[in-house]
């Protein structure tokens, strides 16, 4: 933290290196047909002194020896690399040093003889030598610790960083910062998950208060974070699991709800799942249960929740609810991933059957396949289907056999077993 | 098990906004773990574990051979220019177009106005009375076929007609044609350096079943125009340890197209393969199995360039086409087409680019439209179609600004509902149930940007081991194949596995070969050089005794692979004899010292057996081909290792230090590295607080890293070796390059010289016959050296080559003897233009007033001395002893100690004042005598150039004492001072002040001057001035340089001397002593 000044500059905290864009190519215009080419490390720059020239031959032979796995030849050249910071001329020296880390954190992670001290070593210099990316490597530190199992270090880490202050943050930082808070939050999490199961008998003697104080910290911060657009699975889930204990199930509520159907969030498919397991947990009703996997279905027909769905759908009486299922089951078999699936046929097999109480049911079951007739037969009732089905798993081919006559009923179908008695297709 | 989502997925930000301005360098990703997700333990106590998103662990493959091996025999091929073009040259370009195809550039006006015209001179007869004759222009035309000299030989007669009749004759008018030209050569430079038609790949490998890997067919183009498309059958012969190949003995089919195969896409469903080929204009369906031939079932062209074609993976026949009008159509092969999307720009930004792909994706009828600004999944089976967006180039994907959609890929084999999205900087995992957020994302590190990828399945999280996915990436322009490793996607989230590999190049396989004569090194590097057009992989799963083996097709229409294998735990236990190299230490593999001392190391290895080499060449091609055994035995292989028998046997011992000395890095020998580590820490506690402490700290940091190094290292790195197949393959795919190469009539492209006969012209007399006696024993000498293995040199030959006769050199002119006018002048002239011009003045009386003037006002100077200075006689006698003691300078040790002595003294500013003022006042004087009349010789001497260099030379020059002796004494005052104008004198100064900071080395410099330049005024002068303390150093400078050397002047010159010369009376009493060291010699 020597050159605050420097970094923190006429240019503002984070902010432009426009100068040292690589993609003036694309920006001034002169070739819009071609995507700038992938620039190498380190450019040549036309006033470079022979010093800048050796240490970008070094960075280039240090990408070569990572690239092709000689790490020992790597840590080699990186033993002479870092005299580039002894250069002040150089203007991204921020960079320069965040590239420095990064590659010499590649390098222990792959050296086959690296330590734990060597990973301290570099992470807590690193730390220290720069304002923009501090956070950053924080975060880092406390994940490598987390990853190697001191679960405490990596938790004194964490509220380290967050109690780091440096005047003005970029955006950037800002988001950093608040990823930080909600890691340690987690963390608090954890140890709260800990006690909670360690005294599982009465959670709310004042003895454990320590517990609690847990999750007021760790709530503040979760609570926060939920609130910026992102995708925050394992926050909100550790949130809700204490909030449930605490009976706060209101704020639960709106909490996934917001999850899932907020709009500034990208479409997480997870965030419907928590909110429908939560309800089911929280016995909601059926019809609650089935306005969530309607919104799952629109998004993600293919889930696994939409055979829940399917069977919701079948235990209702309304007549439209079983059409609906039968859309529901043919949409999964759509995919690939379900099309071998025993449950599924079976599923469509009971809707089906539940359809054929009904007066119309045929002309229900051609409407539904009207948008399919021209490729479900290729997708499922070749006879190379059938002999493949007939040798892996004879029960899926007698199921699928039996619809198969039902659901394309005006085409010939060669879903037989003719084909294996008689040897090769011509 | 595909259908299973992530129940967690990794922590992000998500904001959908354009990329961030602020640039990011590559490798953003190296070395961070990006973002952690907690796993609760089954158990109730604290066994919470995390796991990363990118995780350092991934499997280690490594390959059997260090150098890739080609498929095929080479064929021809046209090798294109390894540089683009540059479109400035067009006018070349036109003129080759005049000369080559000149009935095409000037057919019609030719045949008109040809009868006007008579190009035979003598048969007059046939053509009409007013025909123009055209004898002498012929000579002309026919003098075009050679190079000539432009100076000596003027088109005069050519220029004229072109200027009567340039503007008629050309069918296309060379405007037109050169500003076309020029758009085609721009093209052409962005198609070498992007060929994005080629994005896809046009090599494929269709396995026959799928619990049989090994065995299936490869499709790849063939033929020069790569226009035939070739089904091989092929299979994959590996076993872990032992020799590994591809064979290609069995049967081909193959199917002449109209156009180059830009890209071959397939699926096989079953037993049936369907295989969709692209070329520009057209694209063709085939099918084929393994008991069926190939055949083919639709061709359709297309208005447009077509961009991309892919066959459905789950409907065989369906086939996706896209072209540059936009618009994607579904092709069901047998019953049309059916246009499904269709955009007229862009899809999220305006990228100006025509590039469209389409892909299919977990759903049959949803698929996937992407152009450079990004991919939308595209429900066809609704009208109007809609999308919702998958990928695009935006901050939540992390983009920067600039890059560029290049490549997309449905990883249908590997998990349905992936989706692998390139850009020139990252690859991309998107799962299409949640879109717009990648799953992961790498920077894949590429010189030029992936067009091409195959994807190599892991196994599901089954059992004990989960094998990661496999993606390689295949770039074209540097042949680059990187391949990166991730797993998950299904019940876990997805993370990266280990760091990305970046393969073997065939471009870089020359360095690990035999070496290779000069002239076929550059063919063979050439055509090893040719971009990249495709890439797949075969891949073996049995059990333990996996391997990949990575083809690859370049332009050229050579196919190369190389077989990886899965790294063993303990790889020391079990190494193939083939491949004990590409240890985890190979210092330096590519680098251009190890492959050549390797080389020696098989070469010692291997017992020398020139018969492999006769057996194996059985076949006809036997051309000049080189003997790899003997070459191998050479030790000495210039072009790459100036001393590797030294080198080699160094490296066997300690490859490490070597490896250090190399890189010029300091070698610690670390004996007790705690000890170290400690006193590393000390230092960086003293250091801090210091106000470079970051960077002091950083570097320290090295040294930690060193340390590391030399504690970890102490395995010995074990040369590259090839496997003897390899080597052969190699060598006869090389000769048959050279055979093929040698076939081939190259077009010169430089017309021969235009050469005059000189034979005989400079003919020795004749001595045949020592010649050959000569040449006879030089062989024999060669011979004898071969058969010791040695280098013949020139100490070795018996008889010596005779040394050439010296030709003398013409004696030199001496300017004196020759006194006549013409030579005075051409003596002068020699001197320069402004010798010259003052020679003409001189000559012709112009500058009689100015010298007369000058004569005048120098006798007044020396009167006015002469009154002024009384002991202007002993300064004299000072001066002439002065110049003997120079001359004899190095004689007397006695002096020289008195020199270093004052040198080792420190020099006072007193005398620095001293010499200072004692130089400017001789300035004064020098711009005195030049400020009228600049240019005054009396007499062109022989040595008058010395003065001015000096002035504008080096330092060094003036201090040594040698150069001093050349300052003959008679050129003294006069000529110096006059010949030294405003301008040198600036200079003089300058560099006397430049001089004042280090002064030990200036003593003789100043004497110098004090010998040849100082007038006897000066010197009084300068003796008061230099007493003169009261006037501060720094004020002189400043007025010195600004106004001194600015103004012409010589009022400043004298103001100083003057200022100096009132204040000398009060200061002249407290420095008698010094002077007179100064002076007394």
């Amino acid at each position: 933290m020597d050159d605050l000044d420097r970094e923190l500059g006429p240019h503002g905290p984070v902010e432009d290196y426009n100068d040292f864009s690589d993609d003036n190519v694309s920006k001034g215009g002169t070739n819009l047909k071609r995507p700038n080419v992938n620039p190498a490390m380190c450019k040549e720059t036309p006033r470079e002194t022979g010093f800048h020239r050796s240490t970008r031959i070094c960075l280039e032979q240090i990408r070569e020896a990572v690239l092709h796995h000689k790490w020992q030849e790597a840590a080699e050249y990186m033993a002479c690399y870092p005299q580039l910071l002894e250069d002040t001329c150089l203007p991204p020296a921020q960079q320069n040093k965040e590239l420095l880390w990064r590659i010499s954190t590649n390098i222990l992670h792959h050296h086959p003889n690296s330590t734990m001290e060597d990973y301290n070593n570099i992470y807590e210099r690193m730390k220290h030598s720069g304002v923009r990316h501090h956070l950053m490597i924080c975060l880092e530190h406390s994940f490598h610790l987390l990853l190697h199992g001191q679960n405490e270090d990596a938790k004194w880490q964490l509220s380290s960083a967050e109690s780091w202050r440096h005047g003005k943050e970029s955006a950037a930082q800002h988001q950093r910062a608040e990823l930080i808070s909600a890691y340690r939050s987690l963390l608090d999490y954890v140890i709260w998950c800990d006690k909670r199961f360690s005294n599982s008998d009465n959670y709310f003697d004042s003895d454990n208060q320590g517990m609690h104080d847990h999750f007021r910290q760790a709530s503040l911060n979760l609570k926060e974070i939920l609130k910026k657009p992102g995708v925050w699975d394992p926050f909100i889930l550790s949130y809700v699991d204490m909030l449930e204990l605490y009976d706060d199930h209101e704020e639960a509520l709106k909490v996934l709800n917001d999850y899932a159907y907020n709009n500034n969030f990208p479409p997480n498919p997870n965030a419907h799942v928590y909110l429908y397991q939560y309800l089911k947990r929280h016995d909601a009703s059926e019809k609650n249960l089935m306005r969530v996997l309607k919104v799952l279905h629109v998004l993600v027909p293919s889930h696994e929740l939409m055979l829940d769905y399917s069977a919701l759908l079948l235990n209702s009486e309304n007549k439209t609810d079983i059409q609906k299922a039968l859309g529901i089951i043919l949409d999964m078999l759509d995919f690939t991933c379900w099309r071998t699936n025993m449950d599924v046929w079976k599923c469509l097999k009971t809707v089906i059957q539940r359809l054929e109480i009904q007066e119309d049911w045929e002309n229900v079951v051609c409407e539904k396949m009207a948008l399919r007739e021209d490729w479900w037969p290729a997708l499922h009732f070749t006879s190379f289907h059938a002999s493949k089905d007939l040798e892996e798993n004879p029960e899926l081919w007698k199921v699928k056999a039996s619809l198969a006559k039902i659901l394309c009923p005006k085409q010939a179908l060669k879903y037989t077993a003719d084909r294996v008695t008689n040897g090769k297709r011509t | 098990m595909d259908y299973k989502f992530p129940e967690q997925l990794f922590p992000s930000f998500y904001s959908c906004g354009p990329p961030d301005p602020v640039p990011r360098y590559c490798a953003r990703s190296w070395g961070s773990y990006d973002r952690v997700r907690p796993q609760a333990g089954s158990g109730p106590n604290s066994s919470w574990t995390f796991t990363s998103r990118h995780q350092p662990r991934g499997e280690s493959w490594r390959h059997v051979e260090s150098v890739p091996v080609p498929l095929l025999s080479p064929r021809n091929a046209f090798v294109w220019p390894l540089k683009p073009p540059n479109p400035e040259d067009f006018t070349k370009h036109m003129e080759n177009f005049y000369v080559d195809h000149c009935f095409h550039a000037f057919g019609c006006m030719s045949e008109l106005l040809g009868e006007n015209f008579d190009f035979n001179g003598n048969s007059k007869s046939r053509y009409r009375k007013d025909s123009v004759l055209m004898g002498r222009v012929n000579n002309d035309l026919h003098r075009l076929d050679f190079k000539v000299c432009q100076q000596s030989y003027k088109w005069t007669r050519m220029k004229r007609y072109a200027g009567l009749m340039s503007d008629v004759l050309h069918e296309v008018p060379p405007q037109l044609l050169g500003s076309l030209l020029h758009e085609e050569l721009t093209d052409q430079t962005d198609r070498l350096l992007f060929p994005e038609a080629n994005t896809g790949g046009a090599l494929a490998f269709i396995p026959f079943k799928q619990s049989d890997s090994q065995h299936g067919c490869l499709l790849y183009p063939g033929n020069p125009g790569l226009d035939l498309l070739t089904f091989h059958q092929v299979a994959l012969q590996h076993q872990r340890g032992g020799s590994s190949s591809v064979d290609t003995s069995r049967s081909s089919f193959s199917f002449q197209l109209k156009g180059s195969i830009r890209q071959i896409s397939c699926s096989s469903l079953l037993t049936q393969c369907c295989v969709g080929v692209r070329s520009n204009y057209f694209c063709g369906v085939w099918r084929f199995s393994e008991t069926n031939e190939p055949r083919l079932l639709q061709v359709v062209k297309t208005a447009e360039v077509s961009t991309c074609i892919n066959v459905s993976p789950h409907v065989l026949g369906e086939v996706l086409v896209a072209s540059e009008s936009g618009a994607v159509k579904l092709w069901t092969v047998g019953r049309g087409m059916q246009k499904v999307r269709t955009e007229e720009s862009n899809l999220y930004f305006n990228a100006k680019s025509p590039w469209r792909w389409c892909e299919f994706s977990a759903h049959p009828r949803v698929m996937l439209y992407a152009d450079r600004t990004g991919a939308e999944l595209t429900d066809i089976r609704v009208n109007p179609v809609s999308g919702h967006t998958l990928f695009r180039i935006s901050s939540a994907s992390e983009c920067r600004s600039g890059e560029r959609l290049i490549l997309s890929k449905y990883l249908g084999d590997a998990h349905s509902f992936h989706h692998l999205i390139t850009t020139q900087y990252s690859a991309y995992i998107m799962d299409e149930r949640f879109p717009c957020v990648p799953m992961l994302k790498w920077d894949h590190m590429m010189e030029s940007p992936p067009m091409s990828c195959h994807i190599v399945a892991g196994s599901a999280s089954s059992g004990s081991e989960e094998r990661t996915t496999k993606v390689l990436l295949g770039s074209n322009v540097s042949q680059e194949i990187t391949m990166l490793q991730y797993s998950g996607g299904r019940a876990e989230a997805c993370s990266s596995r280990g760091h990305p590999q970046a393969l073997l190049r065939p471009r870089e396989s020359l360095k690990h070969l035999p070496a290779q004569i000069p002239h076929r090194l550059e063919t063979a590097t050439d055509r090893l050089s040719s971009p990249a057009a495709g890439l797949t992989c075969i891949q073996k799963k049995s059990g333990d005794d996996d391997c990949l083996c990575v083809l690859q097709l370049t332009t050229a229409g050579d196919i190369f692979y190389q077989i990886l294998e899965p790294e063993q735990p303990n790889a020391d236990t079990c190494k193939p004899p083939a491949a004990e190299d590409e240890h985890l230490h190979q210092p330096a593999a590519t680098e251009p010292l190890q492959p050549a001392s390797s080389e020696t190391k098989t070469a010692k290895q291997l017992p020398p057996e020139p018969d492999v080499s006769e057996t194996s060449s059985d076949e006809d091609v036997v051309g000049p081909t080189q003997n790899v055994m003997t070459q191998r035995v050479v030790p000495e292989t210039p072009e790459r290792n100036p001393t590797p028998s030294m080198d080699s046997e160094d490296s066997e011992f300690e490859p490490q230090s070597r490896f250090l000395k190399r890189l010029a890095l300091q070698v610690v020998v670390n004996d007790d590295p705690e000890l170290d580590r400690g006193s590393d820490l000390d230092t960086s506690v003293t250091e801090s607080g210091n106000v470079a402490e970051d960077v002091a700290q950083d570097a320290v940091e090295p040294n930690n890293v060193q340390e590391t190094v030399n504690v970890l290292s102490r395995t010995v790195a074990s040369p590259v070796k090839l496997s003897s197949t390899t080597l052969v393959t190699w060598k006869h795919w090389l000769q048959k390059l050279m055979h093929i190469s040698s076939d081939k009539k190259k077009r010169s492209d430089s017309s021969p010289y235009f050469k005059i006969q000189t034979e005989g012209l400079l003919q020795l007399p004749d001595e045949c016959a020592s010649e050959k006696e000569h040449v006879r024993s030089l062989r024999r000498d060669l011979k004898s050296c071969m058969s010791r293995r040695s280098l013949l040199v020139h100490g070795d030959t018996s008889t010596p080559f005779r040394t050439p006769d010296v030709v003398p050199l013409p004696s030199q002119v001496d300017t004196e003897a020759w006194t006549d006018r013409l030579n005075q002048r051409l003596t002068a002239s020699w001197q320069g233009e402004e010798a010259w011009r003052s020679w003409w003045k001189e000559e012709l009386g112009m500058n009689r007033e100015e010298k007369m003037h000058a004569l005048r006002r120098k006798r007044r100077r020396q009167k006015e001395a002469k009154r002024a200075a009384g002991d202007r006689l002993k300064l004299t006698g000072s001066f002439t002893s002065s110049v003997s003691y120079q001359s004899g300078l190095d004689d007397f040790s006695d002096l020289s100690g008195w020199s270093s002595a004052t040198s080792q003294s420190a020099w006072s500013d007193w005398e620095g004042r001293q010499v200072l003022s004692q130089v400017l006042s001789q300035e004064e004087d020098v711009l005195e005598y030049a400020a009228p009349s600049t240019v005054q010789n009396d007499t062109p001497t022989p040595t008058p150039t010395a003065t001015p260099q000096r002035l504008r030379d080096g330092r060094g020059d003036r201090q040594t004492p040698s150069k001093l002796n050349t300052f003959s004494v008679p050129q003294k005052q006069t000529q110096t001072s006059q010949r030294r104008n405003k301008r040198s004198a600036d200079g003089y100064l300058s560099s006397l002040f430049a001089q004042q900071d280090n002064p030990s080395q200036h003593d003789c410099y100043y004497l110098d001057e004090e010998i040849t330049t100082n007038p006897p005024p000066v010197a009084s002068t300068s003796s008061q001035f230099r007493n003169s303390q009261s006037v501060p150093m720094g004020s002189f400078r400043a007025d010195l340089s600004q106004d001194f050397f600015s103004a012409s002047g010589s009022s400043q010159s004298q103001f100083i001397s003057q200022s100096s010369q009132s204040r000398w009376g009060s200061s002249q009493a407290s420095q008698p002593k010094k002077k007179k060291s100064r002076m007394g010699f």
